[in-house]
């Protein structure tokens, strides 16, 4: 399989200013990384790593102070997000309470109008792709967390982008939800056939989803490793059972912890 | 996933169910506050008639409702619909101006850090100090009193925009922000729906303060309206007519408070506040 580089991130840094401009934080120092088209890539962290400053580069929220992001043929994360190319999906589902299911994953295509695609998805496919058709004409505050982000997951598909930022998404939701939405994001993935970046600070949900998982340490944000996961798809929760999940998991963890001894463990 | 694992939470009601709602509704809001009305007009006749208190003191409610049967037309009419066409004139200046400066504000930080304290201040400020000088600038017409009421309606609608406007949901503007959403599409798809609730709950204040700007106004210098009903059968100490206006008045707020709960009830469905756990 010759896959072809999706995002290529080079040297890329970014420094924060504190509001009274007294400090400087460096969020991310130097980092690089492939992600292959149609992989599904984490980004795997405690929290404060800056791991969300990077989706939040990758996707045009925020500017780097060094280095490159180039999304597809060379384009970067601005002009990616003007051509409508990044569906992002945050930790919160940010749904429109106003507005019904159908008419808030309708959103995005009402909005920066020139850059709609002829052929979108039409609301329906998208509420099947979820599993949310009985829920159409339903109010967000009527569903469930997971439910709510189910939506926000078909939103963000609504203009068919080649690639989905995903920021801790089920970071919000309850442990069972939490599992159960793990194996729901995959059946999404594998029919939808999207590169994703999703970023994470739990190892099992990393291990599940991705294909790469990328270990970025805390203070500042570097990076301290890509393991590829190799296990077969479609993958089921009989997976996390299997003796080379677990060689995963200590792999993963130890990556982790061996970074946090090193610049103290606090927040 | 074939089937939704997960359960809508609001139930669809029965009409029975609806209806026994409904006598709630009647029992526990209506019925109290019903009964101690009537029982304060009571003790307000029966204290009266006792001590024989005269009427250029403090009328009998029986006295006031007689004035108003009487002269409906005087009342309701010549003086009341022109004291409320006033304010509300008042009100949809007062509210046009104020939300169109809240959208300029919230636009530049730096419009708004120059203009926003100040206009907390004169909220803050009894305005209504300047209504003689209205009369001096505009004479005996219809403006001093529509600009009185202009001018209570505008700060605190102005006040509450800027802070409806400014509090968007961090994650749903982020998101607009993702897929390159202009300003524009921002302000009018994202940040005025949100302000709706901040917008409404000011209006409910100032519809209220349109009509005090506007009797203001009337006092200080009119030919008609109800203020100046009062101020001049005040004069004339003829307190059944005082009061008969007050009465006029009073059915004016409540009548505007709720044409403007009305609304929010038909606007704000999706708003925690009017959800029903």
């Amino acid at each position: 399989m010759t896959a072809q580089a999706h995002i290529v991130v080079q040297n890329l840094g970014k420094i924060f200013t504190t509001a009274k401009g007294a400090r400087q934080v460096t969020a991310l120092d130097n980092l690089n990384l492939r992600v292959q088209e149609g992989q599904f890539f984490s980004v795997l962290g405690p929290s404060g790593c800056g791991k969300s400053t990077l989706l939040r580069i990758v996707g045009g929220l925020i500017e780097s102070t060094s280095g490159s992001v180039s999304i597809g043929n060379g384009t970067g994360p601005r002009d990616a997000q003007r051509a409508k190319e990044i569906g992002f999906v945050f930790q919160e589902p940010g749904l429109l309470p106003w507005k019904t299911v159908a008419d808030n994953i309708e959103t995005p295509l009402i909005l920066n109008r020139k850059a709609n695609r002829p052929r979108q998805h039409t609301i329906k496919e998208l509420l099947e792709l979820v599993g949310l058709e009985a829920f159409a004409d339903a109010y967000p505050h009527q569903l469930s967390g997971g439910m709510q982000q189910r939506v926000a997951i078909a939103r963000a598909l609504a203009f068919d982008p080649k690639l989905l930022l995903m920021d801790e998404p089920f970071g919000a939701l309850d442990a069972i939800t939490r599992q159960l939405m793990r194996y729901e994001l995959l059946r999404i993935w594998e029919r939808a056939q999207k590169t994703v970046m999703f970023v994470t600070h739990s190892i099992p949900e990393a291990i599940v989803l991705s294909d790469a998982v990328a270990v970025i340490s805390p203070r500042p944000g570097r990076l301290r490793g890509i393991v590829e996961i190799d296990l077969p798809r479609p993958r089921t929760e009989e997976v996390e059972r299997t003796p080379e999940f677990l060689d995963y998991n200590d792999h993963l963890k130890d990556l982790l912890l061996r970074e946090e001894k090193n610049h103290g463990t606090s927040d | 996933m074939e089937q939704a694992t997960e359960m809508v939470q609001t139930p669809i009601l029965s009409s029975s169910q609806r209806w026994r709602i409904r006598l709630r509704t009647l029992t526990e809001i209506v019925l109290p506050p019903g009964i101690f009305f009537i029982l304060i007009i009571f003790g307000w006749q029966i204290y009266i008639t006792v001590r024989e208190i005269p009427a250029i003191i403090m009328p009998k409610p029986t006295a006031i409702l007689a004035r108003l049967l009487e002269d409906p037309g005087y009342f309701f009419i010549e003086n009341g619909l022109l004291t409320f066409s006033e304010a509300l004139a008042g009100f949809a200046v007062g509210a046009v101006a104020a939300i169109f400066l809240a959208v300029v504000l919230a636009r530049s930080r730096a419009l708004e850090r120059s203009i926003f304290p100040l206009a907390v201040v004169i909220k803050a400020t009894p305005l209504i100090v300047i209504a003689p000088l209205l009369i001096i600038w505009f004479g005996y017409t219809i403006y001093p009193k529509i600009i009185m009421a202009a001018l209570l309606c505008f700060f605190p609608i102005l006040v509450n925009t800027i802070i409806g406007l400014r509090s968007v949901s961090p994650t749903s503007l982020e998101f607009f922000r993702s897929v390159a959403a202009s300003e524009w599409e921002i302000l009018i798809r994202l940040r005025a729906p949100h302000s709706l609730p901040y917008v409404l709950s000011a209006f409910k204040t100032s519809v209220t303060l349109s009509v005090i700007g506007a009797v203001v106004a009337e006092w200080s210098g009119a030919g008609e309206g109800l203020g100046r009903v009062i101020y001049i059968q005040a004069a004339h100490l003829d307190q059944s007519s005082v009061f008969a206006g007050i009465v006029v008045l009073a059915l004016m707020g409540v009548l505007l408070t709720a044409i403007v709960g009305w609304l929010e009830q038909v606007l704000l469905f999706w708003h925690e506040s009017k959800l029903v756990g």
